[in-house]
């Protein structure tokens, strides 16, 4: 069975937003809704987007499938369509997480993101310790883990630079339209063929940062035991009473 | 064919007017306001303009033109040269009086730059620029008469109406400003002040483009509108690729894969042969080159880009969607460069997990074995507090 009490928590901050579960064996492992429902959500819905937008613009660069002779079809067409549409399921992920950003509970906030303490900035170093052998545990976070925090911070700036490259490239049928004037500043620092390399490569480096973040997640899950896999879908995750 | 030759042609010639020329040619109104129909579809003018054109053709005064060749293959000039309907062309083109022309001119040595003073002296002519101009070392790499290209353009600009860029070269620098360019070549937008400047890009630019320019300005009085780079809207504000006669391949996923297999004889889309068409504005699918008789992607070969910015370096590879990415020397495909920094990451992750499965002796999880908790449903008792 489970306990619920009111908590201070990082930063003397209420937790009642954190949702703080106690074990009943008295242990001093509390279980803590570290991701609200709009995070999880967005994470997902995000990965959908990335995986739609992978397969559709790599075809779009590449097309990869043979069209027969007699095709009527409308293939590039649909490819192009679904990209696009994905591509507008992603902008609008990423502005409702930077929106909440500002309104979700203390580990979906701007802070954990750009570390404007002192101490955060340490532990960010004590991570990347951590990750060249230099030190032996994991970092104590809740939420997210110093580096990772930051290092979301430089993902996001890959995706506005995949965002506005995207946007300039649709501009292209009509340079005058709303996403000419949005994004058409683009080609002032590149040429066209630039801003196309970029885009693609923006793409091949989402990739490794997805096996990147994947491998991360696991090795802190097997070192931590704190359920960080499972927490992305569940919410959850078991962390030591003291660093609440 | 003699475009205007207005060198060594007497003051009393300049008074005819162009319906005596045309009849002295035996060219009746009928084909010259056919022509005048073609420059207003060129303009992307409504039909009703033709009748204006023609006006303005028959009434105006000759502008001088002095047409200058910097560096150059003289491939503007074999392309104006062959203009759509070549006879009409060349009466309407004789409105101008091309007062100093080094490919097509008469006169030579002192004889000509003389003519070319005498056209600079009375201003308000245009200054049609072929090729690029060399800057480095003072501009030695190209000298004409004992003067640089960069003086020439300099003086012949001073006092002129309009300078008109006809090609790659004179618009952007071209082939001479191409990667590593070893003269230093600009475009004629970098030398010339105070004075409109015009481009006209393409690998030559287009005669019918050339002639339009010229005569939008003698029948409204003013240059056309122009995009971003300095182009005539009427010529470059289209892309290759949306006006595309084989777009409907492209939409329908129908791809030449190699030079000469089925797609290619059946006129599929050249996306994979590394065409450019996405990339490059230009009104090639719908003037043509060659008197309208085809353009590159028509003829089976995918376009090149040759009317944008730096195309030389910037299009290149021509046969390959995207451009390569060179580092240590060694010239990469994205798509390679790109699948080795997945497989690098996932690598590296991996021998990372095995150096710290190695490295872990005692786990120093924070936890020794699960908690004896049962969850109850999470986002149910979450949410009633839900976030403020």
């Amino acid at each position: 069975m489970t306990v619920e009490t009111p908590k201070q928590g990082i930063h003397g901050e209420d937790l009642d937003r954190g949702h703080v579960l106690i074990a009943a064996d008295g242990s001093d492992i509390v279980t803590v809704r570290v991701w609200d429902r709009p995070v999880r959500i967005i994470h997902w819905v995000l990965f959908a987007a990335v995986i739609v937008l992978s397969v559709t613009g790599f075809y779009i660069g590449s097309p990869f499938i043979r069209q027969g002779g007699n095709s009527t079809g409308y293939l590039m067409g649909w490819m192009r369509f679904t990209h696009a549409v994905a591509a507008w399921v992603f902008i609008l992920s990423i502005v409702s997480r930077i929106i909440w950003a500002f309104m979700g509970n203390q580990w979906a906030r701007w802070q954990q993101f750009i570390p404007i303490d002192k101490e955060r900035r340490r532990w960010s170093r004590e991570t990347f310790k951590y990750y060249i052998f230099l030190r032996d545990a994991p970092p104590p976070a809740v939420g997210h883990n110093p580096l990772a925090g930051l290092t979301y911070t430089f993902v996001y700036l890959m995706f506005f630079v995949q965002i506005f490259t995207g946007l300039a490239l649709q501009s292209l049928s009509d340079p005058g339209g709303w996403k000419g004037t949005t994004a058409g500043w683009v080609f002032n620092f590149m040429s066209l063929q630039g801003v196309r390399l970029l885009h693609h490569m923006i793409m091949w480096t989402t990739i490794g940062f997805v096996i990147h973040h994947l491998f991360s997640v696991i090795l802190v899950d097997m070192e931590e035991r704190s359920g960080l896999t499972s927490s992305i879908i569940t919410g959850y995750k078991r962390v030591p009473r003291e660093r609440l | 064919m003699g475009v205007g030759l207005g060198v060594g042609v007497g003051v009393a010639d300049r008074i005819e007017t162009l319906p005596d020329r045309l009849e002295r040619a035996g060219i009746n109104r009928r084909t010259f306001l056919k022509y005048c129909g073609t420059l207003a579809a060129v303009l992307a003018l409504p039909d009703a303009y033709a009748r204006n054109i023609a006006n303005a053709l028959q009434t105006v005064k000759k502008p001088s033109v002095v047409w200058l060749e910097f560096q150059d293959c003289a491939g503007n000039t074999e392309s104006f040269l062959r203009s759509r309907n070549p006879a009409v062309a060349d009466l309407v083109l004789d409105i101008l009086s091309v007062d100093y022309h080094e490919t097509i001119m008469a006169a030579a040595g002192h004889q000509a730059e003389a003519a070319k003073a005498a056209a600079l002296a009375e201003g308000g002519h245009f200054v049609v620029v072929e090729g690029s101009i060399p800057r480095a070392d003072s501009g030695v790499y190209c000298t004409i008469a004992g003067k640089t290209a960069w003086q020439h353009l300099e003086e012949a600009a001073e006092g002129a109406a309009a300078v008109i860029a006809v090609g790659s070269c004179s618009s952007f620098g071209g082939l001479p400003a191409a990667s590593p360019n070893p003269t230093g070549a600009v475009s004629a937008s970098n030398i010339v002040s105070g004075v409109p400047v015009i481009n006209l890009p393409g690998c030559p630019a287009n005669a019918d483009n050339i002639t339009a320019t010229l005569v939008h300005y003698l029948t409204f009085g003013g240059l056309p509108a122009l995009d971003g780079e300095g182009r005539p809207l009427f010529a470059y504000g289209q892309r290759i690729h949306d006006s595309c006669e084989r777009r409907a391949h492209f939409d329908a996923g129908q791809f030449v894969v190699e030079w000469g297999d089925d797609g290619h004889r059946n006129g599929w889309c050249l996306y994979k042969m590394g065409c450019k068409g996405p990339a490059t504005f230009h009104n090639c699918p719908a003037v043509r080159w060659n008197e309208g008789t085809s353009w590159p992607i028509g003829a089976g070969h995918g376009c090149n880009g040759c009317s944008e910015p730096g195309f030389w370096d910037t299009m290149s590879p021509f046969y390959e969607r995207l451009p390569k990415i060179s580092a240590f020397g060694v010239e990469s495909s994205a798509d390679k460069v790109g699948l080795l920094l997945a497989g690098g990451t996932a690598a590296a992750f991996a021998a990372h997990g095995v150096v710290k499965a190695a490295q872990r002796k005692v786990p120093h999880a924070m936890l020794a074995s699960e908690p004896d908790t049962v969850e109850p449903d999470p986002d149910e008792q979450a949410d009633e507090k839900g976030p403020a």
